[in-house]
């Protein structure tokens, strides 16, 4: 909203629709800074005595607190508007990108042929199979997901999703939403200062917001970003254009891509691990092995899902209510053992914790916020 | 518009459709309220809440204008009746704003005559367990 930089890939809201994204500005606002609190509240005042009264102890884990949780009237309008909320965002959205589709699809047409960025580039595979976790359900409720084509040469998945993002987080997420790379992006700073990566890969990089960062971060590095979607796909690439950056994009599952063994010395994914599965995030993690050059660096971001139970009942409010369906299976995974089952043997594996700069006022589920990164380095020396 | 080609499924028979994006999210849809008609109306109110938000926002941004330019004076606009084409356009554009309001009842039904034949392949949680 504030300060969030237009570009020639993102509609131009017209009067009511700018209204419409607006309201949801406001009403969102209001749920997270004056209604969502009210469930830690509700769950001190109310649910945790009652509960303690009735079993002479606290609950001992998320589950019990949902049941408790899910039966308060509060709770249950809280999380009603929420989810109506959501799809309001998106059909705010959805209505100005549909109004300029064919101009936007134009536009993507014409970034793909501008050769003035021989740097950048664009290849699809429409044979990919588009994994079940992204098909059963559209996650974020963002209707037809990431990856579904609505017309020719669709790039309709990736206006949304960019409008959509800046909207969900009320700003916060930046001019180019491009919080998420610069923190990841601050973290190899801070703690691998020496790290100078030749070849970097971005994976489920969706509209590229994060991958723009790493490829001005380091303009003599070839930057690859891959999707499952090709629409997303599609709106990366002629945002990158647009946005004078050069970056690979390439239709690859990250579970198994076409390049070279030990061809990278940085793979990294920002807040896309969750978004996967049991069995995908496995793979997922053995192909970052199989990528890395000795020495190089897997740096996943990833979101906490709280550190009380009650933390971790409302963080897990997206994986119930807002498909994201995995994540509350994530919560229990111990990621740098998942690692480790992948190949990282003999290697250093950990799991960070690192602090972001967001406004307090933005968050949806906590007032305590930091950031998980599960970093392995794969052993040699680059 | 000539860049939008129909979708495979509508392209068989008919008239060619016009492409939409779909405007509602695949995937299981909670129940909050142990009501579900609860659920509807709060679906409902805030949908209402957006639209007056939006329509007070156009009223203000008309009003606004008005003024600057010294066209009108309020009352002016409690005296004013519809043309025939301004009649019609009003009609279209209450009628969308109907649609979409009324769209948790038409759910309801839709939900009633498409039963529990979803297929497994469907399910996000077996999705992801697997």
């Amino acid at each position: 909203m504030k300060g969030f930089k237009q570009h020639a890939l993102l509609p131009t809201p017209q009067h009511d629709e700018q209204a419409r994204q607006d309201f949801v500005g406001a009403f969102r606002g209001h749920l997270s800074g004056r209604v969502m609190p009210g469930n830690y509240q509700l769950f001190e005042r109310r649910v945790a005595p009652r509960f303690a009264a009735e079993h002479g102890r606290t609950p001992a884990d998320e589950q019990e607190i949902r049941e408790c949780m899910t039966r308060e009237p509060y709770y249950q309008f809280w999380s009603a508007l929420q989810r109506r909320s959501q799809e309001l965002l998106w059909e705010s959205v959805i209505d100005p990108t549909e109004r300029e589709w064919s101009t936007l699809i134009t536009r993507a047409r014409t970034a793909k042929r501008t050769k003035t960025r021989q740097r950048g580039s664009l290849r699809l595979d429409p044979s990919l199979a588009v994994p079940r976790y992204h098909t059963a359900a559209d996650i974020h409720l963002q209707p037809g997901g990431y990856h579904t084509d609505f017309t020719a040469d669709d790039v309709a998945a990736g206006a949304i999703y960019d409008k959509g993002i800046n909207l969900y987080m009320g700003g916060a997420l930046g001019s180019e939403n491009d919080l998420m790379g610069n923190t990841l992006l601050a973290y190899l700073r801070e703690r691998h200062p020496s790290q100078q990566p030749k070849r970097i890969l971005d994976l489920g990089c969706a509209i590229g917001n994060s991958t723009v960062v790493w490829a001005r971060a380091f303009p003599k590095a070839e930057v690859h970003g891959i999707d499952v979607g090709a629409p997303v796909l599609r709106y990366a690439h002629a945002r990158a254009q647009a946005l004078g950056v050069g970056i690979h994009f390439s239709q690859q599952n990250a579970e198994r891509t076409d390049f070279a063994d030990e061809s990278f010395d940085l793979v990294i994914s920002h807040i896309v691990l969750h978004e996967t599965s049991k069995s995908a995030l496995v793979r997922i993690l053995a192909e970052c092995r199989r990528l890395l050059k000795p020495g190089g660096l897997m740096l996943h971001l990833e979101i906490p899902r709280g550190r009380t139970p009650i933390e971790k009942f409302m963080h897990n409010w997206e994986s119930y209510n807002n498909n994201e369906t995995f994540s509350r299976y994530m919560t229990r995974i111990d990621l740098p053992a998942e690692a480790r089952k992948a190949g990282f043997v003999g290697d250093e594996v950990s799991l960070q914790e690192f602090v972001p700069k967001i406004d307090v006022a933005q968050m949806n589920y906590t007032e305590h916020f930091f950031w998980k990164i599960l970093v392995g380095r794969k052993d040699g020396a680059l | 518009m000539a860049s939008r080609k129909s979708p495979k499924k509508t392209a068989a028979k008919g008239p060619a459709v016009q492409p939409r994006i779909a405007r509602v999210a695949k995937g299981k849809k909670p129940q909050y309220f142990s009501d579900p008609a609860i659920d509807k109306l709060l679906w409902m109110t805030v949908t209402l809440m957006e639209e007056l938000s939006v329509t007070r926002d156009r009223l203000d941004t008309v009003e606004r204008l008005l003024a600057k330019k010294r066209v009108l004076k309020a009352s002016e606009v409690d005296l004013w009746r519809p043309d025939p084409k301004s009649a019609t356009e009003r009609d279209a554009r209450r009628k969308a704003f109907v649609d979409r309001m009324m769209r948790a009842v038409h759910a309801e039904l839709d939900e009633v005559l498409r039963g529990s034949n979803r297929g497994a392949e469907d399910d996000p949680v077996a999705a992801v367990e697997s």
